[in-house]
């Protein structure tokens, strides 16, 4: 019983959170709103049993992303929107109007249709007769990165160097020579 | 799988027949409304447990430094002012509550919500005994560190959603210093992770002995460095001096909680006394050999729960006393040298110590310094087998 | 709770970030509603790991799509930032310079 009430919080939160992120006006609150349904993702992760998965969730995502994306907002100034832009000085919100949202669900539809055309295959599909009771992932999880994913793992790091010293590089502050 | 207190408390016949009583009484099994109540209970006194330790510790804060000083502290309230924290908790509480009208009003309300909930929900890992851990998660080190990171992002918000110069740059120098300082702590402990062969705390604790040359801090010069990388990085993520810029009284007038009055101050400042008790607690068991009592004196039963919890304890409140003689002792630092002395010595330093760990396992199969200096020692005087 | 749950939720989840991410005229939205989208696909790959076959790559696969998702959230938002330095705006619209 406690299994379904956490499924259901957790589910909740996600969609609850993902909904706010898409329709608030004010960029901050949609980033903590980003943040509330991460916070329910890994709550799912947990419910599947992806302990690992769910803490790597916790750090990277909340502690990570999060934070990079306040301080972005910050740095750009953009929650109050008021400067001018090509289109004239009205103060035009930059979060989106009725006809970007009109459009958005139209195309919305459109992977949905497809996505449920696809779940047909999937529900064909033969399942696990009995569910495996939770277990640790840990040692499996690290035995598979440096045994059958090891190329995979190296070439991440590799990647993770790279936007490190692209993203620094990129956004650091030029001198006034343009 | 993973031990809980419930399950550690399911093995005593009281409990059992609790469980029994319960179970004829509403009909079906009641062993999850059972482990329910437990949790329930012991999350509140672990609650209860670790405000009192906020509380003490800020009336132990101005005892200290007024020793340090020359001075008498608190001592009107309460035989030897003890409680004065009662007192200035009476005083939040009825404060007016002040949200100025320029501030964005949802951050105002979120930002102490995420600084406690990010504090509090790490207590549910931290190793007080081998019973009484509420959960001994087998990924707990991980999740300590997700979730104390929500501290940094409430520092930020609250600095950002002020809407006030002073707090703006208050909250700007908390974040980047929290997320900066977040690095060598992760770091060191994976290096301590590395040498015990587990994430879970359980796994941390037990790999260590109760004797002081049984500690990890001792086991050989690197983690030694380690436990000073470590306990320097968590001066830094709980803003406490001399890492207090972001809350500094003669810098910023109050930094990132300028603004704020009444309980929501209470709650940053709260959750700031027991995050340093939460990272004390950290910092002994992974280093200090947790709640391992030599000769594990009484076992398993309660008896040895009660002592190592009090090992625990002792271990954590001597460290949270350097954390407050460092405060009343050492200059604060300014942010350009904070930076610097992170990114430019402390994750050098903790990288290699993480290398030199893993070669150090490879090379002594795992021994501590004091395991090969016994074992040399006996092969030489040849008592060794 | 059930195969049929979780996979409603994540394609509730990548139904929004669609939506988010063509609705928006503020690149960091955009980027908040990515994060959606790729949260939803791992989202999928752990599903499938409890539910159909107990293998653990759809583990090791979610946690790379975290660690690229982390490192594109890095290069996204500094790519913004060089933007907002360059036309002091972070509307989409505003980003003409190819056009025509």
């Amino acid at each position: 019983m406690f299994d379904k009430i956490l499924f259901i919080s957790s589910a909740l939160a996600t969609i609850v959170g993902a909904v706010l992120t898409i329709s608030v006006k004010n960029i901050m609150h949609a980033a903590v709103f980003l943040l509330l349904s991460l916070l329910g993702v890994a709550g799912l992760y947990l419910t599947l049993g992806a302990d690992f998965v769910a803490v790597i969730q916790l750090v990277v995502y909340v502690g990570g992303v999060v934070v990079l994306m306040v301080f972005a907002v910050m740095l750009t100034a953009g929650s109050s929107g008021q400067k001018a832009n090509r289109f004239g000085l009205v103060k035009i919100p930059t979060m989106g109007n009725f006809r970007t949202y009109t459009i958005g669900i139209v195309f919305a539809a459109l992977v949905l249709m497809t996505i449920i055309k696809l779940y047909t295959n999937v529900f064909a599909m033969s399942r696990l007769a009995q569910i495996p009771a939770y277990s640790p992932t840990v040692s499996k999880i690290g035995i598979s990165l440096v045994g059958t994913h090891v190329l995979a793992f190296e070439i991440s790091s590799v990647l993770l160097l790279g936007a490190l010293v692209g993203a620094a590089i990129v956004s650091r502050p030029r001198r006034e020579n343009r | 799988m993973n031990q809980t207190v419930a399950s550690y408390l399911l093995q005593y016949e009281p409990v059992q027949q609790l469980l029994a009583f319960l179970s004829k009484l509403l009909g079906f099994n009641a062993i999850s409304l059972l482990y329910f109540l437990i949790f329930a209970l012991a999350i509140l006194a672990a609650v209860g447990f670790l405000s009192l330790v906020g509380g003490l510790g800020t009336y132990a804060e101005r005892k200290i430094s007024a020793d340090m000083q020359a001075r008498i502290g608190p001592n009107r309230v309460g035989p030897y002012g003890i409680l004065q924290f009662l007192a200035d908790g009476v005083k939040m509480l009825l404060k007016e509550d002040i949200v100025p009208t320029q501030s964005d009003k949802f951050l105002f309300y979120v930002a102490p919500m995420l600084c406690i909930v990010g504090v509090f929900g790490t207590i549910a890992v931290v190793p007080f005994s081998s019973g009484f851990t509420i959960f001994d998660f087998n990924v707990g080190l991980v999740y300590l560190i997700g979730i104390s990171s929500l501290v940094g992002l409430g520092v930020f918000l609250g600095g950002y959603g002020s809407n006030s110069k002073w707090s703006m740059l208050g909250g700007m120098r908390g974040a980047s210093q929290i997320i900066s300082y977040e690095i060598p702590v992760v770091l060191s402990a994976l290096s301590i992770v590395l040498l015990s062969g587990g994430l879970s705390f359980s796994s941390l604790v037990k790999a260590q002995g109760g004797w002081p040359h049984q500690w990890f801090i001792f086991h050989n010069p690197f983690t030694f460095v380690g436990f000073f990388i470590l306990f320097i990085g968590s001066l830094a993520e709980t803003n406490r001096a001399p890492f207090d810029l972001p809350e500094a009284e003669s810098e910023l007038v109050s930094g990132y909680h300028t603004e704020f009055s009444g309980m929501r101050f209470g709650f940053f400042a709260l959750a700031e006394y027991i995050e340093v008790f939460v990272v004390c607690g950290l910092a002994a068991a992974l280093f200090l050999g947790g709640y391992n009592v030599p000769m594990n004196l009484g076992g398993d039963g309660l008896i040895g729960q009660v002592l190592q919890l009090g090992s625990f304890i002792s271990k954590t409140l001597f460290l949270y006393y350097m954390v407050i003689v460092t405060r009343w002792t050492l200059p604060r630092l300014r942010v350009d040298q904070l930076m610097t002395m992170c990114w430019k010595y402390l994750i050098p330093i903790s990288m290699v110590n993480l290398i030199m760990v893993g070669l150090w396992m490879v090379a002594f199969d795992g021994k501590s310094i004091f395991d090969l200096i016994f074992s040399g020692a006996s092969v030489a005087t040849g008592t060794g087998h | 709770m059930g195969f049929y749950s979780y996979l409603v939720v994540s394609t509730i989840l990548f139904v929004l970030g669609v939506i988010g991410v063509l609705a928006r005229k503020n690149i960091i939205a955009i980027l908040l509603s990515l994060e959606l989208i790729l949260n939803a696909a791992a989202l999928n790959f752990v599903t499938y790991t409890r539910f159909v076959n107990n293998n653990i790559d759809g583990h090791v696969f979610a946690l790379f799509i975290i660690i690229v998702a982390a490192a594109e959230a890095a290069v996204g938002l500094a790519i913004v930032l060089r933007f907002f330095q360059i036309r002091e705006t972070i509307h989409v619209d505003d980003a003409t310079q190819l056009q025509g």
